[in-house]
């Protein structure tokens, strides 16, 4: 076998859609086995544009002219598959025209399922960050931010002294028995509806709501980052909390009263549990709020003589006198009104 | 710990990709099923074939029983179409070595989407 033998044997069955056009006519002379299997041509002397109808002559004569080489991508059914090839004009001779054609119908079709993919992937990512700001939404509920950011990056939360605080402890007049006559859900909606008003009536006066334990509830100023205003925010607050009561006591059958306690003193901040965990704070503050709420009479805020003292000059405040409080010394104890 | 799904056990998109590429190649030679997709765009059609493939081995695709319902209104699918389409997934997975255990699984999978399909 000569040479030139061996090379046409090749170029014919070579994978690659090889076909040689004269360049002035566009009229294809030679086509390999490729080249006729993927676009199966009868009449022998067809023009370009007979077989590719979709191809500007014009584009490719301009392009040829001025760079000797034209490419371009077509895509058609062969049964039902779609092939996409990309064709490739070289200027060989003056009068010759080069067209290789190479299949590159897997290329666009990984392509395809490379989008397919990532638009599965970006879905699923947006749908988990979704979750991660729900979880954290929630745990923000549970816990002050800071103390969340810590647990977030350590996975532990060390505990915390915050000094001073104020402490509030308010606690419904009567719950038992509301919950016991009433349908229990009103109940529970109501306490709902009346402790998220505590939380945004806090939240204007810096304070953080700790935690609920049924009908008491618990919020602190000056945590945790620290307030100097903290005995005041907390008399602002508690204030505030009688009067939203009494307001909606005007239009609601329910009437809901409470009890305010206020102490100020050192807490202990941390979360506590490992599965079922809490943010919960610890001190003699927490313990002598709720002591001194217990001497309120419904609608009433009992305050500790120490905040009293910081509170006399802005708020109306009077003398209970001395009383003995169970697990603290004997004290004076003061009684805060509305001034309003 | 969250259950490994067999798309993760047999190593992710790059090991589907080519289930993906040999039920698609299958599936367009077989005259049996072949015919449904006569007139879909190859690029549906992959999206389609990566969807469907990467849902029954628990990857990061699914569809509801609705959608699955909806999508398949308009064809008339008989079990004899269901069963080839079948054979075909069950050649796509045998192909690529996955465990004859997990073809099962993926086979049982495909089978509970049978009334949501077949007419």
């Amino acid at each position: 076998m000569t040479i030139e033998a061996i090379n046409e044997q090749l170029l014919r069955a070579i994978g690659v859609g090889v076909a040689l056009l004269d360049r002035e006519t566009l009229r294809f002379g030679f086509r390999n086995d490729t080249f006729e299997d993927w676009f199966n041509t009868e009449t022998q002397s067809s023009h370009l544009q007979q077989l590719f109808p979709d191809l500007e002559i014009e584009t490719v004569r301009k392009s040829l002219f001025e760079s000797g080489r034209y490419t371009s991508e077509i895509s058609f059914k062969k049964k039902r598959r779609t092939l996409v090839i990309a064709l490739d004009f070289t200027v060989a001779h003056d009068d010759v025209l080069v067209l290789v054609c190479q299949n590159i119908t897997r290329i666009k079709e990984l392509e395809s399922m490379i989008d397919s993919y990532s638009m599965m992937v970006e879905r699923n990512t947006r749908e988990l960050k979704r979750e991660k700001e729900q979880v954290e939404k929630l745990l923000l509920n549970l816990m002050p931010r800071s103390v969340y950011e810590e647990y977030k990056t350590f996975g532990v939360v060390t505990p915390q002294l915050y000094d001073p605080v104020s402490v509030l402890m308010l606690d419904f007049v009567g719950f038992t028995e509301m919950v016991a006559s009433q349908d229990p859900s009103v109940t529970v909606t109501e306490l709902n509806d009346i402790y998220s008003a505590f939380d945004r009536i806090g939240e204007q006066f810096g304070c953080e709501r700790i935690k609920t334990i049924g009908d008491a509830y618990i919020t602190v100023a000056g945590l945790p980052d620290p307030t100097p205003d903290h005995a005041k925010a907390i008399a602002n607050t508690a204030i505030r909390f009688v009067r939203y009561l009494t307001r909606r006591n005007l239009s609601h059958p329910h009437q809901w009263r409470c009890r305010i306690g206020l102490a100020s003193g050192s807490v202990v901040g941390s979360v506590v549990g490992i599965q079922k965990y809490v943010y919960d704070i610890f001190g003699p503050a927490v313990n002598l709020a709720s002591r001194l709420q217990e001497f309120s009479e419904p609608m009433q805020i009992t305050v500790q003589d120490e905040v009293a003292e910081v509170l006399k000059d802005q708020f109306d405040i009077e003398s209970v006198g001395l009383k003995s409080v169970r697990g603290f010394e004997q004290q004076e104890i003061w009684r805060l009104t509305d001034r309003d | 710990m969250v259950e490994r799904t067999l798309y993760e056990k047999y190593g992710g998109f790059s090991k589907i990709s080519k289930i993906v590429i040999s039920f698609y190649d299958t599936l367009l030679d077989n005259d049996e099923v072949g015919p449904f997709f006569d007139h879909v765009d190859m690029t549906k059609m992959v999206d389609h074939q990566t969807k469907f493939v990467a849902s029954l081995l628990g990857g990061p695709a699914s569809y509801t029983d609705k959608q699955l319902r909806q999508l398949h209104s308009h064809l008339e699918i008989t079990n004899a179409h269901f069963d080839e389409l079948e054979t075909v997934l069950q050649g796509a997975l045998q192909k690529h070595n996955v465990a004859q255990d997990d073809i099962a699984v993926v086979l049982a999978e495909f089978g509970k989407r049978r009334p949501l399909i077949v007419r």
